[in-house]
């Protein structure tokens, strides 16, 4: 390819990658925004934070707009409000009430703390938001008071694992994935084995039946499969998650299988001569030389089970046997609203790991995509 | 049967023993409960009460499940091919031998990788009508050029949610590019080479020598791609919960809803046996179709 | 070399199966709540399990547990004790989820005179009692007095009929110079929680409560319309632009919390999220409008109850802890921690002078009224909200004429009546009661 080619391809690709890469970013650059800048239109790239000053202290701020009318922040024997002037008269805040039904209106003593210019900043204390109860500092302050810098919030990071349990969830998924892992390619090698290398009758039926059964979608047995762990008492355990793995599946069966088909059959011929058994065949010889193709069967089954959500979501109850994927679906009602940007910081570390995984083993990847022709 | 063949019957039976069990307990048990169920009025607190066809009766009155049928139908037929049509697109552009490849590549391949949940939720995020990083590019672009709309409220939009969804799938087609490009380098150099001797332009290379070569592979992407969108659950379970106005309803969702929420595993049992029967129908028509223009065989 | 690795994963897999073994018994208690009302709960608890030495409770927050606790309870996992939300009782019953108190409340002298009647009435249905309440949530007109006030309403007499309302709201609505809306008086589905709803601030009802589901009344009919003359008048862009939609209820970009939506109809909890998102907000409290006037008021209420799943364990320990929170002091810890009333008759003279909030007699004293209304005791309660807020949606949107969004209503609504009063009859026994 000539040079000149080489540049238009560079100048149709480089905005294309841009869009691939664009949302990522996003999600990167919002994961380390406080919370006023991940909801802010026009969006920045560049998370900022505000200081000022409240109760004598400067302290990072939320600031939530300027107020229109003079007012003054008075304080009641149990409150600290902020009134419109004219609801505050001579030492006394309008104040209303119910009784039975019927409105009563209350003038009640309160102590003037400050008058606030039209124009001044309405700033809240920025607390990281885990409990609804905690109760913020907040004051109006003069515009010039208000300080803004560039500073990346690394803490959403901290922030989101103290929302949801995160090293538990990960561990969780981490156990689970192993299990699948370990329990497809035990399965999957063994069965293709006895698909592809021994010959006995009913074999090609059996093969042709299992790759029908590619046609059955989950969906299509999920009720009824709910049943058969309900009546094995184990809906709420781990166990419908990852004993399946265990007992094969037509995918990875026809990958193996294909696989195996390659290897020579002298080799497993000059064997059998040397007295070994099938099992020594199997476990001496295939496995062996598979394993290329067995990384890729494991790393998508880890892909899988990283990924799943609908099953956890079927059988998992109690909270703390949650995987990420549930947990992180959860995000968004444990305090009420999407605090999007730890939610963003969240969905990040959720990639990380895979993302890794990724950089580890890019070759079994892209081989095992571009063979076995998967999706999803 | 001679002693051999024997021996080989007990062993092939013997290695492939977990898949019977599997088979039985995970498939076809499974399937054929489900069809049973499909007859009853089931809810798994209490035991099935047989009632004959009377859940097909409602199905065929149930607009809720025909606008699921029809929602996902239509977002196969946006999607499938959409999304073919950019995996194949960029596996071409991709299918170079310059340095930077591989880079590309990986750019493109990572959106993929993205685990479901954090796909949504990112989404979620950028399609945000009011916060959305989307819109306000959008909207930018819109008032540069001083065109009188705005931009849609995508997934609080009745009309735009399934686009959305559409959209949001093509930024994870890198597995497909990865295979089409594959596909593509098991193209022989050598039919090119023939086509370029009678003339042919790099356009008729494309159609006549790339898109036949490539079509079974193609044809692999459409049948998976069938299956695959009769099971989208999780992305617009998260996005949207199915809504709005059930514009993102989808027909998993709905077997969901009517089993786990609503309890009605009797009537969600059947929705699963005509999911069965259209899948079946789909793959048979897709195979019919595709097997007058797939180009199958060596070279 | 497989075979330790396996042994550790078998290992890892039962890890989490162990129980205590103290000698006393232990329940699971699965509630809804985190944050500070899951706090509140956890108060009580221990309390509880201090006051005796036989049971201790162990608390869970559940997300999501309607479904959760469904599954569970079918798939023979179920807690012993579940928090729920009242109007899921009547499907939870019917299929047999839980189990009926009946007996508990026999033995332990538990009447309907001790608790406000419209939460006892969420108690029950098909003639038992299947849960009693934690905590109340009752519902008002939530209303910004300062935007009352630049509007030159008098922010100490709000709106009584829904003619009322109409008027503030038109009054209260604020375009800019380029005519868009910056500021809404009110927006019926904003924020939406309560759609199925409105219909009794109408005068109507969702069903008859035998056999006919009553969406095609003059009430249903003028529902509608009202919601459509909203957005008319309102314009559809801006109902889009305003409504909460997901994820930002609880946040500073809240319509109302953030001073754009001037009216609401909310519940007690709302001022817990004006103190932490828009603290020194000027706000107020009354009855909400309904057609003809709050005089008694048209009053929406839920509550918190606590339910024995069937197939608990410890049914009687759990009823144990149930009782112990019937206690009034126990019941107002609760209920001052959630900020929220009582549901209980009575409640001491104290209880209102140490609560901070300001509306709490307004929401307690309202939820004695003779109109105060909850869910439907009928099993379909949330397939009928999902039909309701479906075509809510198209009629705010102005695709669906209100007209039709009735008669699609009706006869959908009725269909799923049908469907259950003949599962009913083709279930021959009454309902799944066995009282322990």
């Amino acid at each position: 390819m000539t040079t000149r080619t080489t540049w238009i391809w560079q100048f149709v690709l480089v905005p294309l990658a841009g869009i691939f890469l664009f949302p990522l970013l996003w999600m990167f650059s919002t994961a380390l925004k406080p919370v006023d800048q991940a909801m802010r239109m026009p969006p920045t790239w560049i998370p900022k934070a505000y200081y000022a000053p409240l109760d004598g202290v400067r302290m990072r701020v939320v600031p939530r707009g300027t107020n229109a009318v003079a007012g003054v922040i008075v304080a009641t024997a149990d409150n600290r409000l902020f009134v419109p002037d004219a609801d505050f008269h001579a030492g006394r805040v309008r104040i209303i009430r119910t009784l039975r039904g019927a409105i009563v209106t209350n003038l009640v003593a309160a102590q003037l703390i400050k008058t606030v210019p039209p124009g001044f900043v309405h700033v809240l204390e920025d607390v990281d938001q885990t409990s609804m109860a905690a109760q913020r500092r907040w004051d109006y302050v003069a515009p010039a008071l208000l300080e803004t810098r560039t500073e990346l919030a690394w803490r959403n990071f901290l922030a989101a694992m103290r929302v949801i349990p995160f090293a538990r969830y990960t561990l969780n998924t981490l156990i689970l994935c192993l299990l699948c892992v370990v329990g497809t390619t035990l399965s999957n090698s063994l069965i293709a084995y006895g698909f592809a290398r021994v010959e006995w009758p009913g074999r090609d039926f059996y093969f042709a039946l299992t790759l029908a059964t590619m046609m059955v979608p989950f969906p299509v047995t999920m009720i009824a499969l709910y049943g058969v762990f309900k009546s094995m008492h184990l809906v709420g355990t781990w166990y419908p998650l990852w004993l399946p793995a265990f007992f094969g599946g037509a995918f990875n069966i026809f990958l193996l299988r294909q696989f195996y088909m390659t290897i020579p059959q002298d080799l497993t011929d000059a064997a059998r001569i040397d007295g070994c058994s099938e099992w020594q065949i199997f476990w001496r010889v295939i496995v062996p030389l598979s394993k290329p193709a067995l990384a890729v069967v494991a790393l998508f089954q880890f892909m899988g089970t990283w990924n799943d959500f609908m099953g956890p979501l079927l059988y998992l109850n109690d909270q703390s046997k949650f995987t990420l994927a549930l947990g992180l679906q959860f995000f968004q009602s444990q305090s009420g609203g999407t605090e999007w940007h730890l939610l963003m910081a969240a969905s990040t570390l959720m990639l990380l790991p895979i993302l890794v995984l990724f950089f580890f083993t890019q070759k079994q990847f892209i081989q095992g995509i571009a063979t076995t022709g998967m999706k999803g | 049967m001679t002693r051999r063949t024997r021996r080989a019957l007990r062993i092939g039976l013997l290695f492939t023993a977990p898949w019977s069990i599997g088979l039985l307990a995970f498939v076809l048990y499974p399937v054929l409960a489900s069809l049973y169920h499909s007859f009853c009025d089931y809810s798994v607190f209490r035991t099935a009460v047989w009632i004959g066809f009377d859940n097909y009766r409602e199905l065929l009155r149930d607009e809720v499940f025909w606008k699921t049928i029809w929602n996902t139908g239509i977002f196969a037929l946006a999607a499938i091919p959409l999304g073919i049509v950019v995996a194949v697109a960029l596996a071409m552009l991709l299918n170079t031998k310059s340095h930077g490849m591989v880079v590309y590549r990986t750019i493109f391949f990572i959106p993929s990788l993205v685990p479901m949940v954090t796909l949504a939720m990112l989404w979620m995020w950028i399609f945000n009508g009011s916060y959305g990083i989307l819109n306000y590019g959008l909207n930018g672009v819109l008032r540069l050029l001083h065109l009188p709309f705005e931009a849609p409220g995508w997934l609080l939009d009745p009309h735009w949610a399934k686009p959305a969804l559409v959209l949001m799938g093509m930024w994870g087609c890198g597995n497909a590019i990865v295979i089409f490009l594959a596909g593509l380098q098991d193209i022989p150099v050598s039919l090119y080479e023939a086509a370029e001797i009678d003339g042919a332009s790099r356009w008729q290379k494309t159609i006549h020598v790339t898109l036949p070569m490539l079509s079974p592979v193609i044809y692999f992407n459409v049948i998976m791609g069938i299956i695959g969108t009769f099971q989208v659950f999780a992305v617009p379970y998260i996005m949207t919960g199915g809504g709005p106005q059930r514009a993102t309803l989808f027909y998993a969702m709905y077997i969901f809803q009517t089993a786990f929420e609503d309890l009605r595993m009797g009537y969600a049992s059947a929705q699963a046996v005509i999911l069965f029967l259209i899948i079946l129908a789909c793959t048979y028509l897709a195979t019919r179709v595709m097997r007058k223009h797939v180009h199958y065989g060596g070279v | 070399m497989r075979l330790p690795l396996l042994a550790l994963l078998a290992l890892l897999s039962c890890a989490c199966t162990r129980g205590p073994a103290d000698g006393r018994v232990h329940i699971t208690y699965w509630e809804k709540w985190a944050g500070f009302e899951a706090d509140a709960m956890r108060a009580v608890i221990e309390r509880f399990n201090t006051a005796q030495t036989g049971i201790v409770v162990e608390f869970m927050s559940i997300s999501g547990i309607g479904r959760k606790l469904l599954t569970a309870t079918a798939g023979g996992d179920p807690p012993d004790l579940a928090g729920i939300w009242s109007s899921s009782l009547p499907s939870y019953a019917e299929h047999g989820a839980l189990t009926p108190l009946d007996n508990y409340l026999r033995r332990a002298d538990i009447r309907a005179g001790t608790y406000v009647p419209v939460y006892w009435r969420m108690c029950q249905y098909r003639g038992h009692t299947w849960a009693l309440p934690s905590t109340p949530g009752s519902t008002a007109l939530i209303y910004n007095k300062e935007l009352f006030r630049r509007a030159g309403l008098d922010p100490e007499r709000p709106p009584r009929t829904i003619a009322e309302l109409d008027a503030y709201a038109k009054k209260l609505t604020v375009y800019d110079a380029a005519s868009n809306i910056v500021q809404l008086g009110f927006l019926p589905t904003e924020p939406g929680w309560y759609n199925y709803a409105w219909i009794y601030y109408f005068g109507g009802a969702i069903w008859d409560e035998t056999n006919k589901v009553t969406f095609a009344t003059p009430a249903g009919r003028a529902m509608f319309a009202w919601i459509a003359d909203y957005s008319r008048r309102c314009g559809v862009k801006a109902v889009q632009q305003f409504s909460a939609g997901f994820g930002n209820f609880a946040s500073p970009q809240n319509a109302f919390l953030a001073g754009k939506v001037a009216m609401e109809l909310q519940g007690v909890w709302m001022y817990n999220y004006i103190e932490k998102y828009a603290p020194g907000l000027d706000w107020g409290a009354a009855p909400f409008p309904a057609l003809d006037g709050i005089n008694p008021p048209v009053v929406y209420t839920e509550a918190d109850v606590l339910v024995i799943p069937r197939g608990a364990r410890h049914p009687d320990a759990a009823f144990a802890f149930i009782q112990f929170v019937q206690q009034q002091t126990n019941m107002e810890l609760l209920c001052r921690g959630q900020l929220k009333a009582s549901p209980l008759a009575q409640v001491s003279a104290n209880f209102f002078a140490t609560h901070p909030h300001p509306y709490l007699p307004l929401f307690y004293e309202t939820s004695f009224s003779p109109r105060a209304f909850t869910t439907p005791a009928f099993s379909i309660h949330d397939e009928i909200a999902r039909e309701v807020n479906v075509v809510i949606d198209g009629v705010r949107l102005l695709q669906l004429a209100p007209d039709d969004a009735v008669a699609i209503l009706q006869s959908r609504g009725q269909r799923a009546l049908d469907r259950m009063l003949a599962q009913r009859a083709r279930r021959g026994v009454d309902i799944l009661v066995e009282t322990p």
